[in-house]
């Protein structure tokens, strides 16, 4: 009976078809980055092995990559602190409605979340408009004629509408992970604080928050790896621009790509982005588990 | 007694006031992006540029959703999209299925070293493959087609479909399949007829989940797609930023029609979404 799970060619059978796929189209060209990362090549003509100079250059003298990385910075802390609470909140408040009621806006707010990148940025892009856009047609109707703004090409707005854009579609997501945990708190642990004399607003904070940590984690750690995964977007509505005022990792690899056919320089971006999101998503898992242990 | 009851009534009434307020905002925040698009879809591309905010077509000019599906070659690019998607999720279902069911269920040595693979791979972003798949894919002749769109469609969505379906597996009484066994199935029918119908959410939500990944998905495509007619469904928008993109109505309308089939999936199959999201973030 034992050699039923122990079978090695059913073992063999489920899983290399789905390793290689993802060794073929993940891991292999991720070394074949590494290989031309040490290189200077424009993509076609001489290959020139460099060594780690592509690095060297892309840490100590790129300002656009050290500005690409303060802007995902920006977006997950605007994320956390400030989408992931509003929807905390909404998503407890829906638990206490009537389940019709809670169902249909629960719908409603993931609606965003469904829809393609292409869609949702070009929609925005359309609302941003600086003459028929929607934003500047309501200063105008409030009276505010001098304020109109060029939202994606000023460079005082341009981050901050880019960054409303991702948090606009995100919020269904943050939504849905946060409702789906709160159900599963026990009713007896939210009565038990109750009769203890807890009002509302303690059992919030200190049972129920504490309950929902695990959650909590996944979602910061969801953000983190989606925040830094941010491109598109980008790509169609801003390109990273005003200056870098709106730069992001890939999309500042996919122009010295395939604008400039940098592909050596490409490629060392490629490594260290593939390096940097692995090494974050890695500490922060490091650091709520080390949290979680003290919490015990 | 009695006041102090009034007042705590006129309070819970204004807290109550006040939730429905921030609950009706956001549904406003939601959806009226979406109302504005699908309203102008209908109106002359003049009408945009008129004062109002918000305007309902008075008369409804349906032959720019007629323009939108000649001009944004829908027909072309949407049966592009079905090539792709259905071999796309059939694939990235069924594979991660399997593995699921082998790093959940089966005993073997290098299970550990497997399933950091998979963790690891929902953190690769895709963009760090476009530069080398260049390369890469160009020596197999995977560029410009369609199996290499499928290939990479797969690859990355394993990692996700692989933890969903972990999350339902490991639940499941391992006598399902002894008793099966002793009763002379083998693997393909304790896998297909025992343990698959146990895991239907899963197929749901991990089906639904990709369709909507797979057909909205748009660098991979973008990068690797160079001949214009093997495009996909997305650049029926894109078209409408060169030649015609004076058409803000048309374009909306084009808009409307790329965005609609995933909605309407989504309110047929929105209770199996947050079913699986549920197996996915708690068990995490």
């Amino acid at each position: 009976m034992k050699s039923l799970f122990h079978n090695k060619t059913t073992i063999a059978l489920l899983v290399i078809p789905p390793l290689t796929v993802m060794f073929f189209a993940i891991a292999a060209p991720l070394l074949v980055s590494l290989y031309f990362s040490f290189m200077k090549w424009s993509g076609f003509g001489t290959i020139k092995f460099i060594g780690l100079e592509n690095f060297r250059e892309l840490i100590l003298q790129d300002g656009t990559f050290w500005r690409s990385l303060l802007n995902v910075s920006i977006l997950i802390l605007v994320t956390v602190f400030i989408q992931n609470p509003v929807a905390f909140l909404i998503a407890a408040a829906l638990t206490k409605l009537p389940e019709k009621a809670s169902r249909l806006l629960r719908t409603i707010y993931f609606v965003p979340a469904t829809l393609s990148l292409v869609v949702v940025t070009k929609l925005w892009v359309n609302i941003f408009n600086p003459t028929y856009g929607i934003l500047n047609k309501l200063i105008h109707a409030l009276g505010f004629q001098d304020f109109t703004v060029a939202w994606l090409s000023d460079p005082r707005t341009a981050l901050g509408s880019v960054i409303w854009i991702m948090i606009w579609q995100g919020f269904g997501w943050a939504l849905l992970f946060y409702y789906s945990g709160l159900v599963t708190v026990p009713a007896e642990l939210e009565e038990a604080a109750q009769i203890d004399g807890a009002s509302r607003w303690q059992t919030f904070i200190h049972i129920i928050i504490p309950y929902l940590f695990p959650v909590i984690q996944s979602v910061i750690v969801i953000d983190v790896i989606s925040s830094f995964k941010q491109m598109e977007m980008i790509y169609l509505s801003t390109e990273g621009g005003p200056g870098n005022y709106t730069q992001f990792i890939a999309v500042y690899l996919y122009q010295k790509a395939f604008k400039y056919s940098e592909y050596g320089y490409g490629n060392a971006i490629s490594v260290l982005f593939v390096v940097i999101a692995v090494m974050i998503t890695i500490i922060i898992q490091k650091i709520f588990t080390t949290w979680s242990n003290q919490e015990e | 007694m009695n006041t102090r009851n009034d007042s705590y009534r006129a309070r819970k009434t204004i807290y109550t006031t006040l939730l429905w307020i921030i609950l009706g905002g956001l549904v406003i925040a939601q959806l009226f992006p979406l109302l504005w698009v699908a309203s102008y879809s209908l109106q002359k591309s003049g009408d945009l540029f008129g004062p109002e905010l918000f305007k309902l077509p008075k008369e409804p000019q349906w032959q720019n959703y007629l323009r939108a599906w000649k001009d944004g070659k829908i027909p072309a690019y949407l049966l592009n999209t079905l090539k792709i998607v259905i071999p796309s999720v059939t694939g990235a279902t069924l594979l991660s299925f399997g593995l699921a069911y082998a790093c959940t269920r089966m005993e073997w040595k290098m299970k550990p070293l497997a399933w950091f693979f998979v963790t690891i791979g929902l953190t690769i972003p895709i963009h760090t493959t476009l530069l080398p798949n260049f390369i890469w894919y160009r020596f197999f002749g995977l560029i410009d087609t369609h199996l290499g769109l499928i290939i990479s469609y797969i690859a990355f969505s394993l990692s996700f479909n692989t933890i969903v379906f972990s999350g339902l597996l490991a639940g499941i009484p391992k006598s399902m399949e002894e008793s099966a066994f002793i009763d002379g199935a083998g693997y393909g029918r304790i896998l297909s007829q025992i343990i698959a119908p146990m895991a239907a959410t899963g197929f749901a939500t991990v089906g639904v989940q990709t369709f909507l990944n797979h057909w909205n998905e748009f660098i991979m495509a973008n990068t690797y797609l160079a001949s214009e007619i093997k495009r996909t469904l997305p650049f029926s928008i894109i078209r409408f930023q060169g030649e015609y993109s004076s058409d803000y109505a048309v374009q909306f309308a084009c808009m409307t029609l790329v965005a609609l089939p995933p909605l309407v999936l989504y309110f047929i199959f929105n209770r199996w979404i947050l079913a699986g999201v549920t197996a996915g973030a708690v068990k995490g």
